[in-house]
């Protein structure tokens, strides 16, 4: 909870004190930003992990909602009987209430912490996605390096044999033929040296692939309780 | 006495470039590029030494391999796969077809003859 930034987004004072007292009483307690509807008008880009909706004056629980980010867990207090509820639940589905009753400040509490597990869990699922993703190219890229190290050691083996086989009898051969396939013989072994390092490249490619599968396993609760 | 070896690759180019590197040495060396065909060829040459490639169309060196080490008639005749795939693991399922060395591409002549002078 501490790495989680919180805002409660409301107009009555008491409904801020109240909640922020109740959460800085538990063991742990997340970052959190009080602020009125006329600030929360200069403020709204400001990202956060979680926002908590108590009674407003001055402006709109949807204006609120439309405005937040994809990735922001909402939270609305409101009566349990407020006519705009059902509509707000059809246009935000993710929106979770909690009806003002006498023991809302403990019922958000368990809910908010739960909404924050589910925004970290999100967050560790793309990371992994990206990943994995990443990883994907990796080695598509070390799995072509493979298949063509094949094509390229035949090459050699022919460039590097021939060039043997013509220094064999250098007799036969001018002053500067010598002296050329030389270089083709050396040049030859030279690329068989990149080779080497291009294997070792795929083999770490291949190693990020088995830890791309790895992080993308699936995780149970109690593992990522652990976590 | 010649001792013959008998090379097996698909590609003309590295059986004459293998042949040329043995002849000198005083080898007869003996091309085939059909895999398929080697149970006839060794009947009929009856070779000290076999070089074998790996990657080959419709039978591979592996296989080749293999199936000479699980035959009585053949399996006396020692196998040199000599073969552009070089990872460890390539050259672990190579020992386990039964291959008595590993010559990895590109070779150099000195390991080559190396290898082959264990056998013949």
């Amino acid at each position: 909870l501490p790495n989680f930034n919180v805002l409660i987004l409301t107009d009555e004072t008491e409904f801020a004190r109240l909640l922020t007292a109740c959460w800085q009483a538990e063991r742990q307690a997340p970052a959190i930003t009080v602020l009125a509807s006329d600030l929360w008008k200069e403020h709204k880009e400001t990202p956060h992990d979680l926002v908590v909706v108590g009674p407003l004056l001055d402006v709109k629980v949807s204006e609120v909602l439309g405005a937040l980010d994809p990735a922001c867990a909402a939270i609305l207090c409101a009566p349990a009987d407020s006519r705009e509820l059902g509509q707000l639940r059809s246009r935000y589905p993710r929106l979770v209430h909690i009806p003002l009753r006498e023991d809302w400040a403990q019922t958000l509490l368990l809910v908010a912490g739960e909404s924050l597990r589910r925004t970290e869990a999100l967050r560790l699922a793309r990371q992994a996605e990206n990943n994995a993703a990443r990883n994907e190219h990796c080695a598509t890229l070390g799995r072509y390096m493979i298949d063509m190290k094949h094509s390229v050691n035949n090459a050699l083996t022919s460039m590097l044999g021939n060039a043997e086989l013509l220094l064999l009898e250098p007799g036969q051969l001018s002053q500067q033929s010598l002296a050329q396939i030389k270089t083709i013989h050396s040049m030859a072994l030279r690329i068989n040296e990149i080779m080497q390092r291009f294997s070792s490249l795929a083999s770490e490619m291949r190693e990020a692939e088995n830890a791309s599968q790895a992080e993308t396993q699936v995780v149970t609760p109690s593992e990522f309780q652990r976590r | 006495v010649q001792k013959k070896v008998l090379i097996v690759d698909d590609s003309p180019s590295q059986v004459r470039l293998i042949q040329g590197l043995l002849q000198p040495e005083g080898y007869d060396s003996i091309g085939l590029n059909d895999p398929k065909r080697i149970e006839e060829l060794i009947t009929r040459e009856g070779p000290n030494v076999i070089l074998l490639d790996v990657v080959m169309p419709e039978r591979n060196g592996f296989q080749v391999c293999r199936e000479l080490k699980n035959n009585a008639k053949f399996n006396g005749i020692p196998v040199i796969l000599v073969t552009s795939k070089d990872t460890p693991s390539d050259r672990y399922w190579g020992e386990q077809q039964g291959a008595d060395d590993y010559v990895t591409k590109p070779f150099t002549r000195e390991e080559l003859l190396r290898a082959v002078r264990r056998f013949a």
